[in-house]
């Protein structure tokens, strides 16, 4: 197989970034690819910095980047290169005619599939929760048959982040579509057609008006944001989508538009190629072998970027406590990971859990380091969930450390 | 040797992500099934539950492996799906159709009809007037579908005619079903391809069919027995140093993963090293520089199909790869599954499901003014024919076409 300037390991979103980005530096770039990611899983929003190490809710992210301790992957990519990846990121999900909202200097909201709210920094243009601030009436719909969408349990929760000097309407619609329990990805690709589009409209339209807002789960379309701006305009008031529970409509939406802007680039993927080994020379990588139980395929390269995710992805293990892994290049992993302080005793405490933040030591050039910070492979990089120093679920930063570093390490 | 890793036992490693069913072709077309997690993960875990108790939409699953493709944990989720499947026949063999015991079993039919004066004419008539007077449908195949005819004489016995020259570059090679009795043609194109460079194509009578649609019909057992024969003369040819090729991306699929997954014996982890799909035996023949270098540029513009039988190979595209190389004006479909999934499209009852998942690749290849389809896989091929009227070809029957030219 011909030699690549770039092999990318990985394609979650810091993978596909990281591509991309290579890429447009006019980069021959091969991406090895296992799985679909967290896609399905991820709100398919970009999470900066939610809060900080105190449990703060934080007001402007590009600011608070500068107070976290300096083992944080932001600190070594630098607020710079954050900006930057912003504005890559949003050209090109808007080239492809998915646009996001947002920037580094204050919070988006989302409303969860709950009711909650939760703060995030770029969003597609549907999940703008702060359409609802001001509306006088918001039309909570539920969709016959959709599993894990409880319209009450929203509403209870909404009437306390939102206040009760609004009206709270429940709804429900119909898709007609019968079988088995439906998924929000379901009515998603209902509203896809001509027919379920139309039927959405007519049983949508009676509740629309002046100072409404119409709240539904993740279901205007599986693909990009057409469905949302045509019904929009149609019904004459804002609509908003919530997030929701696996698989997630938005996470498929993103990778779907970042594969197609990989194909328009004439990146290669591979499926289903695990990557098993690092081939070096001295402190160089010079191929990675992959894919196939039976055998392996060479992928040359003078670069390799590292996105194979931490504990749930398989991209870090371990075995036995302290005792962590990196499986393709054995890059050295930190994290004060020893049984007592593994996990602390409450998932959701107000405190960083140690599992969360082990990864792979890195300096600010993003590539692995030993102990002394002596570089280990001069041309690797990790990105996203590999890197150690973050609990992106405590900190609400998952997509955006994985951003930031696929641009940094791309643009190295 | 029954095998310490066992794909039966990689459920365990399935943390209910979803992500099969987001890409699964059959869930997004048919609402009725609930989808690969669902059905063989979830499923196969409930070890004490009554054999007769199964998920009722088992059956709509092709095997088409996407769910695998997509799986982030290596999760065997297709296989999962048949070996459940296989269980429930075990308990409840009446329930195999007409349909599933003759669309599993054309092998057979094949062979009698070889044996008898002017049979493979006789049946070719006989299918003609049964499609038009319907009988197909009766019998649960799709009767919307043109069945796949005889050829005049099967690549096992135009092999002989072939005048090869002689090599110490040998090759075995395993026609399977499909290019055996209904495209010989491509046989003949693999041994011109083979012989122009260096090697001398062996063929092997003893072999029998992969089994890939004994597993799908839920014949198991069977299956087992196909898998052991092949297995044995494979791992003959290993021991002699002779490299099994196949060109029917199902076919070298089986033969290197899944009898591995389903049976879990060491034997056929062994002998799976000594198999091939031709493109990546030649890409590896180029990546020695042993490849017979050309250049071919017709006129005419080419789509490519991937099936989804090479996509789970985990080796990339490698005839799209070589295809481009040497000239050839061809883009990726990249339009996901056909649809047809070897014999699961034409089962009556799937006909619809099955035209479904084909249409975004039929629209794709409808798109533009595309002379033919290249496409690695023979039910593939029958599909997007059937879906498109745009005739389609094996690769290894452009890059024989390019060597002929040159």
């Amino acid at each position: 197989m011909s030699k690549s300037d770039v092999v990318v390991i990985g394609n979650g979103f810091a993978g596909l970034m990281s591509a991309l980005v290579s890429a447009d530096q006019g980069k021959k770039v091969t991406l090895l690819s296992y799985g679909a990611g967290t896609f399905p899983l991820n709100s398919g929003v970009v999470d900066v910095l939610g809060y900080d190490d105190a449990a703060k809710l934080v007001e402007c992210p590009i600011q608070a980047i500068a107070g976290l301790s300096e083992e944080h992957p932001y600190k070594k990519i630098g607020a710079t290169a954050l900006e930057d990846a912003v504005d890559f990121f949003k050209k090109t999900v808007a080239a492809e005619g998915f646009p996001y909202v947002g920037s580094l200097k204050e919070q988006q909201w989302v409303i969860t599939g709950i009711g909650t709210l939760k703060p995030t920094c770029l969003i597609p243009e549907s999940m703008q929760a702060s359409k609802c601030f001001d509306a006088n009436e918001i039309v909570l719909v539920g969709v016959k048959g959709l599993k894990d969408f409880y319209v009450d349990m929203l509403k209870d929760n909404l009437v306390k982040e939102l206040g009760n000097d609004k009206k709270y309407t429940v709804a429900a619609i119909d898709t007609y579509i019968t079988g088995r329990d439906l998924t929000t990805r379901d009515v998603a690709r209902w509203a896809d057609s001509e027919k379920g589009y139309a039927e959405l409209v007519s049983q949508l339209k009676g509740y629309a008006g002046e100072g409404k807002v119409i709240l539904v789960p993740q279901i205007l379309g599986s693909q990009g944001n057409a469905v949302y701006t045509k019904l929009v305009k149609e019904l004459g008031c804002d609509v908003v989508e919530t997030t929701g529970m696996p698989p997630s409509v938005n996470g498929m939406r993103l990778r779907d538009v970042l594969l197609s802007a990989l194909k328009k680039k004439g990146i290669r993927v591979i499926e289903n190629a695990k990557a098993e080994e690092a081939i070096t020379e001295g402190n160089k990588v010079t191929a990675i072998m992959a894919g196939g139980e039976v055998r392996a395929q060479k992928y040359e390269a003078d670069k390799f970027i590292l996105a194979t995710g931490g504990f749930y992805s398989g991209g870090i293990t371990m075995r036995d406590f302290g005792e962590y892994n990196e499986g393709v290049f054995g890059l050295p992993v930190q994290g004060d990971c020893v049984e007592e302080k593994w996990v602390n005793k409450q998932l959701f405490s107000d405190k960083k859990q140690g599992f969360a933040m082990a990864g792979v030591r890195v300096n600010d050039s993003l590539r692995g380091v030993d102990e002394s910070g002596n570089v280990v492979l001069e041309n690797v990089y990790v990105v996203g969930r590999n890197l150690s120093g973050y609990d992106f679920c405590f900190e609400h930063s998952g997509n955006g450390v994985a951003l930031a570093s696929a641009y940094k390490a791309a643009k190295a | 040797m029954e095998l310490e890793e066992r794909a039966r036992d990689s459920a365990d490693n399935c943390i209910a992500c979803t992500s099969c069913i987001a890409v699964c072709p059959i869930t997004k077309a048919n609402p009725e099934y609930k989808g690969p997690k669902l059905v063989g993960p979830a499923h196969s875990r409930m070890h004490f539950s009554d054999p007769s108790d199964y998920e009722d939409t088992l059956m709509l699953c092709s095997n088409c492996k996407n769910c695998d493709i997509t799986c982030p944990n290596g999760v065997s989720v297709a296989t999962l799906n048949m070996l459940e499947r296989a269980k429930y026949f075990k308990a409840h063999p009446e329930k195999h159709t007409q349909a599933d015991k003759m669309l599993s079993h054309n092998f057979q039919m094949a062979d009698i009809l070889n044996k008898i004066p002017l049979g493979k004419t006789f049946a070719n008539l006989g299918m003609s007037i049964g499609e038009s007077l319907g009988m197909m449908g009766m019998m649960g195949i799709a009767s919307k579908r043109t069945t796949p005819r005889f050829a005049t004489t099967y690549f096992r016995d135009l092999f002989k005619s072939i005048k090869q020259p002689k090599s110490d570059k040998k090759v075995l090679f395993y026609p399977g079903c499909f290019i055996d009795v209904n495209q010989p043609e491509v046989g003949v194109a693999f041994v011109e391809v083979m012989n122009a460079n260096g090697y001398e194509v062996l063929m092997d009578n003893r072999f029998v069919c992969c089994g890939s649609p004994l597993v799908v019909a839920g014949y198991m057992d069977e299956a087992r027995e196909h898998a052991d024969k092949n297995v044995a003369i494979i791992s003959e040819y290993a021991a002699k140093g002779i490299p099994v090729v196949a060109c029917c991306t199902s076919c070298s699929l089986m033969l290197k993963n899944e009898y591995t997954e389903l049976f879990a014996q060491s034997e056929m982890k062994e002998a799976a090293k000594n198999v091939y799909d031709a493109f990546e035996f030649l890409r590896i023949l180029e990546e020695k520089g042993e490849l017979k270098q050309v250049k071919f540029s017709p006129d005419h513009k080419f789509i490519y199909h991937a099936p989804c039988h090479l996509r789970a190979q985990g080796m990339g595209l490698p005839a799209l790869d070589m295809l481009q190389e040497i000239g050839v004006d061809i883009v990726n479909a990249d339009a996901g599954c056909c649809g047809m999934s070897g014999s699961y499209g034409f089962h009556e009852k799937n006909y619809e499901t099955s035209m479904k998942v084909g249409s975004a690749l039929f629209d794709a290849i409808k798109a533009d003014d595309y002379h033919k389809v290249v496409c690695d896989c023979g039910t593939c091929r029958m599909q997007i024919e059937h879906g498109t009227d745009v005739k389609s070809v094996h690769p290894i029957q452009v890059l024989a076409k390019a060597y002929k030219k040159a």
